[in-house]
């Protein structure tokens, strides 16, 4: 049974298609990362999951149960975007009022507040006022609050919004930690380092629609780029290994070296056989991966050619849609 | 129930984190404090009985059945040899009658004032006048000042009575009529007994039940500890009337209603903004219970402000007084009730708007549009009960008719809840000289069946229009 299911899920506020026919699959004690530019529809996904927005057409199951209804909303941990927590309450009373509204008994509440919240690393500040919190210690407290009830789902939306580095690691500790004792968690993130270190498997969704699905490994491995040095002094043969058929271009860092760019079938080893034919001593020789940001960049490129570049280029973090 | 529970702590936390209630409690308990520092003495039994006495110069004719006020002070009464028998008081009562108007005065046959107020007492009354047409059309107020002007009392002067009637009062209709009067004037249970005694001087002897505990015992009333006296001779039923009625449920009511109005406008859409909404809504319960509890979170906190007011002077009347009467407690309710009319329109306007500010406005326009509805509906029929209603447009009766039937009955239930506290507290007689008696009370059945028909109506608005709606 998959934990989460979609199956061409879609969604229109008013003429704004958010999602255009999603269907994507979960499964039990993964870390998912769903990826995509500001407005590309990732929060949408997730309030339909949760029942907040309600679905234009497709389906959704949590759990195995139709999603966004009552019942199943008990068994799932949510940390939204952007959350407001009531200014009047402390830590631990919100999280004591959230507690009884999953239905978690007073006891069992009593011990899992102080716990919860020491993971998350705000237990010694759990009686003062959330109106006195800091941005990083509320998003603190928003993932506690998803966590309290033990849910077997945990959505998070932007996780790490907003937390110190040291904060980020200790995050990215505590889910491995949930990984490890069989929760899933389902998570938003623009951060594509992070993603890339905690997420087993990440989705790019691009303007409402799915561009890219896999495993990290699947979607970073990069076949047949590599980086050659020499030894000092020797100056590489550019023009003989160009006239195997590679694609050569020197870098200028390190100097001296050069990326090497294999096409259909080719391998590097007549390339090495060459430089010792030529009695060359290679010194540096590096199979070149590409980061999940350089997937993320390179697919969204892809899934709009025909984007106005002129913008994109200007702007680091282009905004799509209509926020 | 455990989430309804965690909503109604929410919902109190919310209220207490401002200043505003702790303002409120604190005028509360300024208004609890000074009712607790009056202090109620009954007066002696020789000069209560006296003081009883003389008010049985006011009659109500028809056996005290008529909404007519007749007064005659011809007679002259006076109480003498008060003695405590039993768990009450034996006295004489004596009644000087004039029978100068009679038509022979050497006549034993002929009448005298005493038989004449008796037996007018025993008819309907003859020719009336109103109240605004002998006072130059002032109008009559009551005690407290404040609140809507009662409906004009009728006042019977000449209590017509031939020789003939008067002759034909018996002993036991002269009883029956001061037994009357002392239940009227004094809430007293009293037998009487005719003494032999030379016409036009009678004589009674009087045994009462009760002591001093009742209506219309006068009492010296001290206020700030003692330390200022404000009047010898008060019932306490009007002090208390006073102070249930006009203070607390008049402007205290008012007071509470806008400030529970201020203050709760801020629950739903506070709860409703962005980013707060989405914590709430991913937890496993229903859309329509959410805002169900949160508008009863809401009415708690008016209810238990109302509580801490209401029955903290309740508390505080009867230790000082003695005065155990539970139907102003009634008030707590109510009001609570009242104010869950203008909450649920608050509501609506707070899910459609998500502003407090409108909420605000919006509920509080309505509370007065409301007020000004039942004082158009009070005047209107008055107007058609003395058919002095022909220069108005047949429309404006009909429309004012039809608002009053559909809109929930703020006003009525304010006369109602009046009415509990006037008959919890006063004297028949002053009841009726407050024109509390005359007035033309609604039902409780259709008032609150109306109501809460406006209140499901506004609520099922709002609930549709919350689980319709995207967050
Ligand atoms: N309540 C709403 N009414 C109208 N349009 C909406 C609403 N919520 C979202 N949208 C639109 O739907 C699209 C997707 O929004 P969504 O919030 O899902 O994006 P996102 O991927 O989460 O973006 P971000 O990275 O900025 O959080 C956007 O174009 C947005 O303007
Ligand atoms: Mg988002």
């Amino acid at each position: 049974m998959s934990i989460i299911e979609t199956r061409n899920l879609t969604k229109t506020y008013g003429r704004i298609e958010a999602l255009k026919g999603v269907s994507l699959r979960v499964e039990k004690g993964q870390i998912y990362g769903l990826l995509g530019q500001n407005g590309a529809g990732k929060t949408t996904l997730i309030k339909i999951l949760l029942g907040l927005v309600r679905r234009t057409d497709g389906e959704a199951t949590l759990l195995g149960e139709p999603a966004g209804t009552v019942r199943v909303r008990r068994r799932v941990g949510y940390l939204p975007e952007d959350h407001q927590f009531p200014y009047y309450h402390t830590a631990y009373s919100l999280m004591d009022f959230y507690g009884s509204l999953y239905g978690v008994p007073a006891p069992v509440r009593r011990r899992r507040i102080p716990e919860t919240l020491e993971l998350v690393g705000i237990a010694g500040r759990m009686h003062s006022k959330i109106k006195t919190y800091s941005k990083g210690m509320k998003q603190r407290l928003g993932i506690a609050q998803a966590l309290m009830h033990d849910p077997e789902l945990i959505i998070l939306d932007e996780p790490t919004d907003g937390v110190d580095p040291m904060g980020r690691k200790e995050i990215r500790e505590l889910m491995a930690t949930l990984k490890k004792s069989g929760h899933t968690i389902f998570l938003n993130s623009h951060l594509l380092g992070e993603v890339e270190m905690i997420c087993d498997r990440v989705a790019i969704l691009q303007r409402g629609q799915l561009v890219r699905e896999g495993t990290i490994a699947e979607l970073t491995q990069q076949k047949g780029l590599y980086v050659v040095r020499l030894a000092e002094g020797q100056s590489f043969p550019i023009e003989a290994v160009a006239q195997q058929g590679y694609t050569v271009r020197p870098l200028s860092e390190p100097p001296g070296a050069v990326e090497i760019a294999m096409h259909d079938g080719q391998t590097i080893d007549p390339v090495i056989r060459l430089l010792v034919e030529r009695g060359l001593s290679l010194r540096h020789l590096v199979e070149q991966k590409q980061t999940l940001e350089d997937v993320f960049m390179k697919t969204v490129e892809e899934a709009e050619p025909g984007v106005d570049r002129q913008r994109r280029r200007g702007a680091a973090r282009p905004v799509g849609g209509g926020n | 129930m455990q989430s309804f529970f965690a909503i109604l702590k929410d919902s109190y936390r919310e209220a207490v984190d401002g200043f505003v209630i702790y303002v409120m409690l604190g005028l509360s308990s300024v208004v609890i404090l000074v009712v607790a520092s009056m202090s109620f003495t009954p007066a002696e039994p020789a000069v209560a009985m006296e003081a009883i006495v003389q008010r049985f110069a006011v009659i109500f004719p028809d056996k005290g059945r008529s909404r007519v006020i007749s007064a005659s002070f011809e007679n002259r009464y006076s109480a003498s040899a008060v003695k405590p028998e039993g768990d009450g008081y034996r006295l004489r009562l004596s009644v000087t009658a004039n029978s100068s108007r009679g038509d022979d005065p050497d006549n034993p046959q002929a009448g005298d004032s005493f038989r004449r107020t008796v037996a007018a007492w025993l008819k309907q009354p003859g020719r009336t006048v109103k109240m605004s047409d002998l006072a130059g059309k002032q109008q009559p107020t009551g005690p407290g000042g404040g609140g809507p002007p009662p409906p004009e009392i009728e006042f019977s002067f000449n209590h017509e009575a031939t020789i003939e009637e008067q002759r034909a009062v018996t002993d036991a209709q002269m009883e029956e009529f001061l037994r009357n009067q002392f239940a009227v004037h004094a809430g007293l249970t009293a037998s009487v007994q005719r003494r032999q005694a030379n016409e036009p001087q009678y004589e009674f002897d009087v045994t009462t039940t009760g002591g001093s505990a009742v209506r219309g015992w006068p009492h010296t009333m001290k206020m700030f500890f003692g330390a200022v006296t404000v009047s010898e001779d008060v019932n306490l039923g009007t002090v208390l009337w006073i102070i249930e009625d006009q203070i607390i449920n008049g402007v205290g009511g008012a007071v509470a209603l806008l400030i529970g109005l201020i203050i709760t406008a801020f629950f739903i859409p506070n709860m409703l903004r962005k980013g707060s909404i989405d914590l709430l809504l991913c937890k496993p319960i229903g859309r329509v219970q959410l805002l169900i509890y949160k508008y009863i979170g809401g009415l708690t906190f008016v209810f238990l402000i109302t509580s801490f007011t209401v029955g903290g002077i309740w508390l505080a009347i009867a230790l000082r007084s003695g005065h155990w009467d539970p139907r102003f407690l009634a008030v707590i309710p109510l009001l609570t009730f009242t104010f869950g009319i203008v909450y649920a329109v608050s509501t609506l306007i707070a899910v459609f708007t998500r502003s407090p500010i409108a909420a605000m406005i919006v509920s509080i326009g309505f509370m007065l549009f409301l007020y000004i509805v039942g004082q158009v509906k009070t005047i209107f029929d008055r107007l058609r009960l003395e058919e002095r209603g022909d220069n108005m447009p047949q429309w404006a009766f009909t429309l004012v008719e039809i608002l009053n039937n559909w809109l929930p009955r703020y006003k009525d239930l304010d006369k109602l809840t009046s009415k509990l506290i006037a008959d919890g507290t006063l004297t028949e007689a002053e009841r009726r000289t407050f024109g509390l008696a005359s007035i033309e009370y609604p039902s409780w059945e259709s008032t609150i069946l109306v109501t809460l028909a406006f209140i499901a109506v506004m609520l099922a608005l709002s609930c549709m229009r919350m689980v319709r709606r995207d967050y």
